[in-house]
């Protein structure tokens, strides 16, 4: 639990590896940087004893070798700092633009069966912040403890060979004040620091519902109660916080004073070797400075430490998202999609979780290529599952669903997909302009192409008012268009894929009857050599578009029947 | 034009910063003497040091000659170890105060903007401001401030004490060190703006990453989810190429302070070593030098880590900056309320005369609204966009008329209690929001003394049981953000429980009840409500007509004005803007 998993820590490794010379490079260059830092008191310590003693005793000495190792060093330290930065950054860029694109390639096949569940903006930016601390494991951990480790073992290697019986307790006193002190802070801090975490979600979520819903706060007249909640909550917080801080304070300052009473206790053997000879005095005070500056290298060790913790805590989160198993399995010999598929559910049972109810329960639906179906049910009844199975974005549990004669199982789901275009009731816009929104779904689309489906899909006069045109920034998740031009923009893309089905769900949720009566009448248009399922519950120029209505209620198919027979009978019920 | 309007921003963020700055210049200040006295000691230490080796080594003095001398360092220590812990403390509970701070005033803009200013996109930033924003703002007070100020106050020291002990090392440090400053700001000030550039581009880089991350099905339905993890990779890749062409001129500072640093250490050290070798300085008043020398560059060092935490800072400041007047002091308001009057007893009786209303920076919305409202069910028709919320936001108090008044039983609506007022209104809005509570608490959040018996009846009226009991804990389920796991519908279903549970109010406003139900749902719904408007006053907003016909009397908005009134029935005979209407959306 303290001690790093090995297992997560050699995943990360090995997934940081595509870049390993750069790792490498970058490391061994902060390595030398800091080790030359350390070589420059060191040996500047020794040159100024032996040239005190030269002089005291007007001794001859070489001091060309000493003066120019120190200046070497120096501008050693100075270029190994700048390529240590440098190439650090580099291999941290690098690691970013391949892991964020790695996880992405990860999740594709999961979505949306297995990561519905975090699929709203707080757990989104968690995820965020989690392949963050991924991107910065390097430049944050490997480097400092690469850095620390380096310095122990050359002071320590030096202390060997010149002043052996200081250095066990040089080393537990590296040991202690690097690692075993931050360990303890961590511990101690540990119930703080868990109810700070907490503490701090729950106020988010107070806060949210705060800016969220005030008009219903209001209106309930709990709105300055929610606001001292609040108010106490971040008290609450501070107070965890404050105390999570002054034990981190408190093991730094000990720490400082560990390495203070390291140096103390290197000085006070060495003073007794000199006195018995064993040592001579330049290396004495080289010694010295050697411990000052070895704790120097070891200060930012506690930090490091914590962002192992902070990485790990991510990684396994991250982990174990990638590590789902697709429930959907692709054909290792995909068959091909016919070009003017028919669809055809046979005994389709589906349900989204064990031992809730099922959403498709025994569904039989044959839908012949070119024609239109309408499919209408309460809420509830499964009319979007149908799309969910259909996609092949959910397995069925029983039954199967055959396209264009080949049952889904030996398709692939991209294929699939390419021949059904959807608009889903959680279809989404990208916080991107509205031309670069269009080619996500058609990336070879002409100006005429877009141009006919923005006219399909009522969108045109949107258009023209709009300043900035077809690089309109849709804001995030389409935040910036209201709910109408965010279903019709979602149903012009759809219109861009120019697949031979067509599955629209609900395409008139938000719009004015009149709008909505002029977007039937030109999908009737376009979607003339197409198949066309609509779910709806609008039931206003229906008639216009689809030929046939499938009523659904439970997950079952209730009745088929023909447009005008079942508009007749409910117009007869009201 | 946009950079200078950046820069502007950038300006005000900083000043804000500044001006934060100076509120808790108290704690600052004793925080920076405290760590001045820690340079002190720290130089004194070092004396120490040099003098125990220059001793023994030298003198060869015995070890009981130095007891003073050991017992110092061990002191020294501590309390320097002491006083960098009270320093740290200190800036740290200054800058949760400048937290706390920030958070109650963002919470009062909350409360200022209203609900209208707070529907508007423009609440996007404060939700991000007030919920991360200010943990972001915090360590530019907590650990940025205190190392700028110990970048200068420790070298001056330092500087002044190596002066007396040898002012050659002394004149050596004074030439190199306001080098440094001099050559970080020549160097700096362009990384500066380069690296915020950066920052920018890669906050944008990690927004785009979480957009398409929460679209994935989307991209999947369009075939687009395998081009798009390339665009990632590529977009990080040039990134990472537009950055490395910047960072190779930004490192120059660090490497200008590293050079000086360690150039003037070795120049002093070998200074030192000559003078030493011709007896022109003692070797304690050398060692002195040499042990201090390296302090002088630390905290500089440290600093240059630091410029993070300012620039994450400044970023989100600006970030804030984006919802008008965020940073204003709020007016003094309240003033003008004279006197709260009670709305009485009585059925409310609601009168509209000649309302004007616009959003801010908008067209005219409603443009002299008459209307009279009274016991019995009343259907808001009107094309999208016609104005027939806001008419809802009036009866609740969130938009105020510009020019007319509201009366109510012959009271004007601007001197009513506004929190007794709305303890009579039951409301169902058009996008209800679900509370991060579980779903008994969202429900007793609009009566928090209903019993059991009532809450099931509101459960099995609004046809939200059926949801209740698929839920894994029942009623005690946590709904977490956005209604997790609910649709359209239930979302509805949830909004018209809490309607319902708000038994005493004797005026409902419902904006579109039933635009998410299936047609049986939304009969049953309509029944309902054609039941209770027998002894209140119903408003109700509605698209569907259906639910239109069984209202008693039928307001259509057009034009921002009531062109229409009167018995559904009857309205659909005489053939006007109503027939229109619902000629559209006439079945079959």
């Amino acid at each position: 639990m303290i001690w790093p998993q090995s297992s997560v820590f050699r995943r990360l490794f090995d997934l940081l590896g595509v870049h390993r010379a750069w790792l490498w490079a970058g490391a061994a260059l902060a390595v030398s940087a800091t080790l030359s830092g350390i070589a420059l008191m060191a040996v500047s310590g020794w040159f100024i004893t032996a040239m005190a003693l030269a002089g005291a005793s007007a001794m001859a000495i070489n001091y060309f070798t000493p003066a120019a190792v120190i200046r070497g060093l120096a501008i050693v330290r100075s270029g190994a700092r700048y390529g240590d930065r440098l190439i650090t950054h580099e291999a941290t860029l690098r690691t970013l633009a391949s892991l964020r694109a790695w996880l992405f390639r990860r999740l594709i096949p999961l979505a949306p069966d297995q990561i519905s569940m975090w699929r709203t903006g707080e757990l989104m930016a968690r995820l965020r912040s989690d392949v963050d601390a991924l991107e910065h494991f390097y430049l944050s951990v490997l480097v400092p403890t690469a850095v620390a480790v380096a310095a122990t073992i050359l002071v320590s290697s030096l202390m060997a060979a010149t002043l052996p019986t200081a250095l066990p307790v040089l080393v537990a006193i590296a040991v202690l004040a690097g690692l075993i002190l931050p360990l303890w802070a961590k511990r101690a801090a540990a119930e703080d620091a868990t109810a700070a975490v907490a503490t701090s979600s729950r106020l988010r979520g107070l806060m949210l519902d705060l800016l969220r819903g005030y008009g219903e706060l209001l209106a309930c007249g709990a709105a300055s109660g929610q606001a001292e909640r609040i108010k106490l909550l971040d008290g609450r917080l501070a107070v965890h916080r404050r105390h999570v801080e002054r034990i981190q304070a408190l093991g730094s300052a000990i720490s400082g004073m560990l390495a203070q009473l390291a140096v103390i206790f290197v000085l006070s053997i060495g003073l007794v070797a000199v006195r018995s000879g064993a040592l001579s005095s330049p290396l004495l005070t080289m010694l010295v400075l050697l411990s000052v500056t070895l704790f120097e290298s070891l200060a930012t060790l506690p930090e490091a430490l914590a962002h192992w913790h902070a990485t790990q805590a991510s990684a396994e989160r991250v982990f174990q998202i990638v590590d789902s198993e697709p429930k959907v399995r692709e054909p290792a010999e995909p068959a091909v999609v016919a070009s003017m598929p028919d669809i055809r559910f046979e005994k389709v049972r589906m349900r989204y979780a064990n031992e809730t109810f099922w959403a498709l329960d025994g569904v039989d639906l044959e839908v012949r290529a070119g024609s239109r179906v309408a499919v209408v049910g309460a809420s509830g009844a499964g009319k979007s599952s149908l799309i969910n199975v259909l996609q092949k974005l959910y397995l069925p549990q029983s039954g199967r669903v055959i396209l264009g004669g080949k049952p889904l199982d030996q398709l692939r789901g991209d294929d699939v997909r390419r021949k059904i275009a959807v608009i889903a009731q959680q279809t989404t816009l990208f916080d991107r302009s509205l031309l670069e929104n269009f080619l996500l779904a058609a990336p070879e689309a002409s100006d005429a192409q877009i141009h006919r489906a923005v006219r399909v899909a009522q969108l045109d006069d949107f258009v023209a008012a709009l300043p900035l045109g077809y690089d309109t920034v849709l804001g995030d998740g389409g935040s910036a268009v209201s709910g109408g031009e965010a279903r019709r923009i979602a149903i012009a893309r759809a219109l861009l894929q120019d697949a031979p089905v067509l599955l629209l769900d609900e395409p008139t949720e938000g719009l004015d009857a009149r709008t909505a009566d002029s977007l039937y009448a030109s999908l009737n248009e376009a979607a003339k050599s197409r198949t066309l399922l609509l779910i709806t519950h609008r039931l206003g120029g229906l008639a216009r578009l689809v030929d046939e209505v499938v009523v659904m209620g439970f997950g079952r198919i209730i009745e088929r029947l023909p447009v005008a027979d079942y508009l007749a009978r409910e117009a007869a019920q009201f | 034009m946009p950079p200078v309007r950046l820069d502007v921003r950038f300006m005000q963020a900083a000043e804000w910063l500044h001006a934060e700055a100076r509120r808790i210049r108290k704690p600052l200040l004793l925080s920076a003497g405290l760590t001045a006295l820690q340079a002190l000691l720290l130089v004194v230490q070092a004396w120490v040091l040099a003098e125990i080796l220059s001793v023994s080594l030298w003198d060869h003095a015995p070890w009981s000659s130095l007891w003073r001398q050991w017992l110092s360092l061990f002191l020294l220590a501590s309390v320097r170890a002491m006083l960098q812990m009270r320093a740290r403390g200190i800036a740290f509970d200054a800058s949760q105060d400048v937290g706390a701070r920030l958070r109650m005033h963002l919470l009062s803009r909350v409360q200022a903007l209203g609900v209208l200013g707070l529907r508007s996109q423009a609440s996007g930033a404060l939700i991000t401001g007030l919920v991360d924003g200010v943990d972001t703002v915090l360590p530019y007070f907590a650990r940025y401030l205190p190392g700028a100020i110990t970048a200068v106050l420790v070298p001056t020291i330092v500087i002044a004490c190596t002066l007396p002990a040898d002012w050659i090392s002394g004149v050596v440090l004074i030439l190199s060190a306001p080098m440094i400053p001099l050559f970080m700001v020549l160097v700096g000030n362009a990384a500066e703006r380069a690296s915020h550039e950066r920052f920018d581009q890669l906050r944008r880089l990690g927004r785009s990453f979480v957009d398409v991350l929460g679209g994935l099905t989307t991209l999947r339905q369009l075939g687009a989810a395998w081009r798009v993890a390339d665009q990632l990779e590529s977009e990080g890749e040039d990134y990472r190429r537009l950055s490395m062409q910047v960072l190779r001129i930004a490192f120059l500072s660090s490497l200008v302070l590293e050079f000086f640093a360690t150039v003037s250490i070795a120049v002093v050290a070998v200074l030192i070593g000559f003078r030493l070798l011709w007896g022109e300085i003692h070797f304690q008043e050398g060692m002195f030098v040499l042990l201090l020398a390296p302090e002088l560059y630390l905290p500089l060092r440290a600093l240059g880590g630091l410029r993070h935490a300012r620039m994450e800072a400044v970023a989100a400041i600006q970030g804030l900056q984006t919802v008008d007047g965020v940073f204003a002091t709020p007016a003094t308001a309240g003033t003008e309320t004279v006197q709260c009057v009670h709305s009485g007893a009585e059925l409310p009786e609601i009168e509209f005369r000649g309302v004007r209303f616009a959003h801010a920076g908008r067209p005219l919305l409603l443009d002299g609204i008459d209307l009279q409202i009274g016991r019995g069910l009343i259907a808001l028709v009107g094309e999208s966009g016609s104005g027939k919320s806001t008419l809802l936001d009036m009866l609740l108090g969130f938009a105020t008329p510009m020019t007319g008044k509201i009366l109510v039983n012959g009271v004007d609506f601007q001197t009513l209690d506004m929190f007794q007022w709305r303890a009579r209104v039951a409301w169902v809005p058009q996008q209800p929001h679900v509370f991060d509570l579980s779903l008994r608490e969202n429900l007793l959040l609009a009566d928090p003394g209903a019993g059991s018996d009532r809450l099931d009846r509101a459960l099995a009226d609004s046809g939200l049981d059926a949801v209740a009991s698929r839920l894994p804990s029942g009623m005690d389920t946590r709904l977490g953000e956005n209604g997790l796991g609910l649709s359209g519908g239930e979302l509805q279903r949830l909004a018209l429980a809490r309607a319902l549970l708000r038994e005493s109010a004797d005026l409902w406003l419902f904006d579109e009840p039933t635009a998410h139900l299936d047609a049986e749902s939304a009969r049953s719904i309509g029944r309902l409500i054609r039941a209770a408007a027998a002894s209140r006053t119903v408003l109700m907003v509605a698209h569907r007509l259906d639910a239109v016909m069984t209202a008693d009397r039928v307001v259509v908005l057009h034009g921002g004005k009531v062109v229409e009134s009167g018995a559904p029935r009857a309205l659909l005979k005489s053939g006007g803007r109503f027939a229109v209407l619902a000629g559209t959306e006439m079945m079959g």
